[in-house]
């Protein structure tokens, strides 16, 4: 591929399979979060813990940033933004800290999937980046590939220490426990989206046409039969715990949903490597947008009376 | 799943041996084998237990123990274990949200180092016991035919309430003893105090979600507050359109400075100068009526001039105008004082000073309202603050306890070094600890009685703050332990023991609770139908709502006193022992997940760690992870410093958590220090509390670097769009609002 054809075609890299229409969606999850209420209390990334059985790693391996932390609430101190704006030179951090919680962008042109070597890493009819455990092999070239930094590998087999009798009781069985050699990251409640799903289908709630359903600029083709699920009817443990309500899940493909009315709100669309609102003072962004990865989570940027 | 798991060879030969061992105790063997006896029935689950249904949750109502705050949660259970806590969205005091100590809460039910069989000091060691022989010893020394006389006799608690406190309460009267010591170290007491003395009520509602400015001096509200999910839920109100401004006074950065729109250093104990100043601005520059103000009040606002208050408490003029200038446009506004304002030796008159801003700015009745009087008076929280440590340590010293009762505190790990608390209490003949963990407290009993976890137990608590309702807490499963107790049958059986009259019929906690809600008055369950259904709901919400009686709230406004700011030679820094969501006053290093959830602020995992100015990081040539010795006039500490611009150069923080004796946890072992240990004599003048922002230190360089292990990489963005910042009039003109002035 030429400079030249990566340029002019680079709106559509990593995204050939899903322009001719790889997939009939069920689903497009999304995710909108608040900075103006995010306080960075970590409530999210306990309750992740607690939902995903992440494992405890210790100092030792923390020490190595081998952390398992799904979601985890980054900090940084400095604040260009603001620091244009008020000039000053003070010795003290005026505005507070910048909180981002961060996990698993769940983009739709991941840099992870094309560099798996067998296709552990996949995007599924409900616009998920998907990780098969059992297919994973460790080559950790996706963790190697994400610009967000939030795949985590187990270098050892976690579950022989992370979890003594009886702790290893609190170990939620709706989804497994990793081995050592595994890539892991956010799957959105994967588990939770399951269990609404089937009940959805076991009630009968279905949509009986297939649709086209414009989100933004990208175009996605919706399979008949997918599962009619109302707006919240399930959140993510991140959501459901977030003592602010600063994050917001929902279906993209349901235009009357929180979070789709949230992005077309502040005019942030899919498949866009830059956004062009009408009104540029609108807060939301997408993080690293510019490469292109089409990240399924929005951000709203933080707010500061000065 | 656990490393000792046994294979399936292992399990088939298990089975066989046991198998075995039943034949061969033949008839011996009772017929059916309960849990009771150590023994579990092996039943299929192609026959499931009534109300379980294999592979679904099932969420049950009950309230959240983990701090005094009292949130209403959900406890997901599946297959009859208890998984994940989940806030109520019934509860009006967290709308169905829960902190990350709420969520860790699953992890001390099955912390692998919960006590479970009760432990009798024997030739100077614990030793496992038998209940029988545990409740024997109880018997012999407190029991009705002791020779335990009143005063002799003390209970030491954390914050209690509900029937757990009535139930206290009876046994206290049955033993004929006023000696409740109720002890937590995050607690509001010296600001309690000033309420009461200024407006007539010790806890009255602040209206976050009302104000349009907060300006808080040290109350760190979304964080080691009296309720943290109530006042971030009541933040997220405040920071919708038109969006409230919150300015933090503080030394050392707290959850809630750090999500301040201007976080302001303060020489550390000069909060209340600032709020003079800021008074002073209002009444002088902005001609705020004051003809309400009596004139010895009015007098000391008048000392406090733009240039005194920047002399003393170290901050900008420009930023001290720019707050007085808000502070007079944004109508109705909420000033506060907590934390490091209030724990300080004049922290009672930095409080008041504190309040004074309120009733100049007309904010009584408007953004702090009555709470009201429950009606059920009894069951008001008793809460807990440091004037209980240090008079359960006066009491001590006079050798005047013959038998100390803990429940729910360690006082040995929280208090400082100077009460010499652990000492003081092993010449008690008669130490009963009512424990999960091997504490501290517990390590040094007599008795060490293994307590259900709160997901196993039944009770009622109303909350400190926000006390709407009678939180029900109902088991979430059945014991884990089948050798541990609900502290409220023990309580019952030990008013039981001393024959008080009226609790016999009591079978157990659960039927004196249940008794207790078919006393309620019956328009309360008119809509029930029958006193069944009622019960239903109850459990079903979780809560029983209660009206409050309001009161009509005084603005006493009273003249205030405060010290110049004095220099130290030879301690010239001030320790800011933090305490934080997740370890909160250290109850929670035996949890895993709490210990390697990043700080907030610092974002280190499983450590503590010194908290410094870049200034004083310059002058004392130290860099990040290198050690330093903190020595005040009762000891020394060291610790790696972190350093960051969100702390004042005089001051030195140490987070609380870690420093924990062997005993305890796994978890916590050989980690850290506690800085509690290290705090000088100092009290609080008017209330005698403990002013645990009140010691003054000197540092050192021990010469060494532990590199601090910390989440993540850089400090700074490096030019990346990660968190991008607007101006409040952006927002406003998108999302709505007037301008702040």
């Amino acid at each position: 591929m030429s400079l030249k054809n990566i340029l002019e075609n680079w709106s559509n890299y990593r995204r050939d399979r899903e322009a001719g229409g790889h997939h009939e969606y069920e689903h497009m999850w999304g995710m909108a979060i608040d900075l103006n209420k995010c306080i960075g209390c970590n409530a999210c990334a306990v309750a992740c813990y607690a939902e995903n059985n992440l494992a405890i790693v210790g100092k030792e391996k923390m020490t190595k940033k081998q952390g398992m932390h799904w979601m985890r609430i980054e900090r940084y101190w400095g604040e260009p933004d603001l620091d244009k704006l008020s000039q000053s030179s003070s010795q003290y951090q005026e505005h507070g800290a910048n909180f981002l919680p961060m996990m698993c962008q769940q983009c739709n042109a991941a840099t992870c999937e094309p560099v798996c070597p067998v296709a552990a890493t996949f995007h599924t009819p409900d616009g998920l980046n998907a990780q098969v455990y059992n297919r994973c092999i460790g080559s950790r070239y996706c963790s190697n590939n994400c610009p967000y930094r939030l795949r985590y590998f187990n270098f050892y087999s976690y579950y022989e220490s992370s979890w003594p009798a009886p702790l290893h009781l609190q170990l939620n069985p709706d989804l497994s426990v990793r081995d050592k050699g595994v890539m892991e990251k956010c799957t959105f409640c994967i588990q939770r989206i399951r269990v609404a799903k089937d009940k959805a289908r076991m009630e009968d709630r279905v949509e009986k046409e297939a649709a086209v359903i414009k989100v933004g600029d990208s175009t996605f083709r919706a399979a008949a039969g997918r599962g009619k699920l109302e707006d919240m009817e399930f959140q993510t443990a991140c959501q459901q715990t977030c003592p602010t309500g600063a994050i917001v899940f929902g279906d993209m493909l349901n235009p009357e949903s929180q979070v789709r009315k949230l992005w077309d709100g502040h005019q942030v669309s899919l498949g866009k490597t830059k956004q062009t609102k009408q009104n540029p003072e609108k807060r939301g962004y997408r993080v690293f947008e510019a490469l292109n990865t089409d990240p399924c989570v929005m951000y709203m940027e933080r707010v500061r009376e000065v | 799943m656990s490393g000792n798991e046994i294979n399936r060879r292992d399990f088939l030969k298990v089975m066989g041996w046991s198998g075995a061992g039943v034949a061969l105790a033949g008839c011996d063997m009772p017929t059916t084998v309960t849990l009771e006896e150590g023994k579990e029935k092996v039943t299929s689950y192609v026959l499931p237990e009534e109300y379980v249904i294999p592979g679904v949750g099932v969420y049950y109502a009950s309230t959240c123990q983990q701090c005094p705050a009292g949130c209403g949660i959900h406890g997901r259970v599946r297959e009859g274990r208890f998984l994940k806590v989940e806030g109520n969205p019934d509860a009006p005091l967290n709308h169905g949200k829960v902190c990350q100590m709420g969520q860790a809460g699953v992890q001390g039910h099955y912390n692998p180092d919960r006590i479970t069989k009760p432990l009798i000091r024997k030739g100077g060691a614990l030793v496992e016991a038998s209940w029988d022989e545990a409740m024997d010893l109880i018997k012999q020394n407190v029991g009705a035919e002791s020779t335990l006389k009143g005063e002799r006799f003390a209970w030491v608690t954390g914050t209690v309430s509900g029937h757990q406190a009535v139930l206290l309460q009876s046994h206290l009267d049955a033993m004929g003893s006023t000696n409740h010591f109720a002890h937590e170290i995050v607690n509001n007491a010296v600001s309690q105090a000033v309420n009461r003395e200024m407006l007539g009520e010790a806890q009255p509602a602040y209206r976050i979600d009302e104000a349009r400015l907060i300006v808080s001096f040290g109350a760190d509200l979304l964080g080691a507050s009296q309720s943290p999910v109530h006042f971030t839920t009541q933040y997220a109100k405040f920071r919708e359109a038109p969006r409230g401004v919150l300015v933090q006074v503080e030394s050392k950065m707290t959850l809630t400075g750090a999500n301040a729109d201007l976080w302001l250093a303060v020489r550390p104990g000069t909060e209340g100068v600032l709020a003079l100043g800021l008074a002073n601005a209002l009444l002088v520059k902005h001609k705020r009526d004051a003809a309400d103000l009596p004139a010895d009040v009015r007098d000391v606002i008048a000392k406090y001039d733009h240039d005194t208050v920047q002399r003393i408490t170290g901050v900008a003029g420009d930023r001290i105008v720019k707050v007085a200038a808000w502070l007079n446009s944004q109508s109705p506004s909420l000033v506060l004082a907590g934390g490091s304002a209030e724990g300080q030796a004049h922290g009672y008159d930095t409080a008041a000073a504190v309040m004074l801003l309120n009733i100049i700015l007309g904010n009584i009745g408007r953004t702090i309202v009555s709470s009201g009087d429950l009606p059920f008076a009894q069951m008001e929280a008793k809460s807990g603050n440091t004037a209980g440590l240090l008079a359960l340590a006066d009491t001590l010293d006079k050798g005047g306890l013959d038998a100390v009762f803990v429940y729910n505190t360690n006082p040995v790990y929280t208090a400082p070094s100077h009460l010499n608390l652990a000492e003081k209490l092993s010449a008690v003949p008669f130490k009963v600890v009512f424990a999960q963990f091997p504490d501290e407290t517990a390590m040094r009993a007599d008795v060490v009685l293994p307590i259900h976890s709160p997901y196993e137990d039944w009770g009622t608590h109303v909350a400190g703050y926000y006390g709407n309702q009678i939180s029900i807490q109902q088991p979430l499963m059945e014991p884990l332990n089948p050798t541990t107790r609900g502290f409220g049958d023990l309580l019952l059986g030990m008013l039981k023991m001393r024959g008080v009259a009226g609790y016999a019929d009591f079978e157990d906690y659960y039927g004196y609770i249940r008794q207790a809600v078919a006393a309620l008055p019956a328009e309360m369950k008119a809509d029930a139908g029958s006193e069944d259904k009622y019960w239903q709901q109850v459990l079903q919400r979780g809560l029983i709502p209660v009206q409050r009686k309001p009161r009509s709230l005084t603005a006493k406004a009273i003249a205030v006193s405060l010290p110049d700011y004095a220099q130290d030679s030879e301690y010239p820094y001030h320790l800011v022992p933090s305490p934080r969501l997740g370890m909160w006053d250290g109850r929670y290093a035996n949890i895993p997940w709490l210990q390697e959830a990043p700080d907030q602020i610092s974002k280190v995992v499983w450590d503590s760690w010194a908290e410094m100015h870049p200034l004083t990081a310059q002058k004392l040539g130290v860099m990040e992870g290198d050690v330093i010795k903190i020595t005040s006039d009762q000891g020394a500490i060291e610790a790696a410093v972190y350093i960051y611009k969100g702390i004042h150069p005089d001051a030195i923080a140490v987070p609380l958590g870690q420093g924990h004796e062997k005993e305890f946890s796994r978890y916590a072992k050989d980690r850290g220090v506690n800085p509690l240990k290290i705090l000088s004599p100092v009290r609080e003048a008017k209330t005698g509390e403990l002013a645990l922002y009140g010691t003054r230190v000197k540092l050192a360089k021990a010469g060494r670097n532990e590199a601090l292990v910390k989440l993540g990489g850089t400090d700074q963005q490096m030019g990346r769009k990660l968190v991008a910042t607007v101006t409040a009039d952006v927002f406003r003109r998108t999302e709505g609002g007037q301008d702040v002035a």
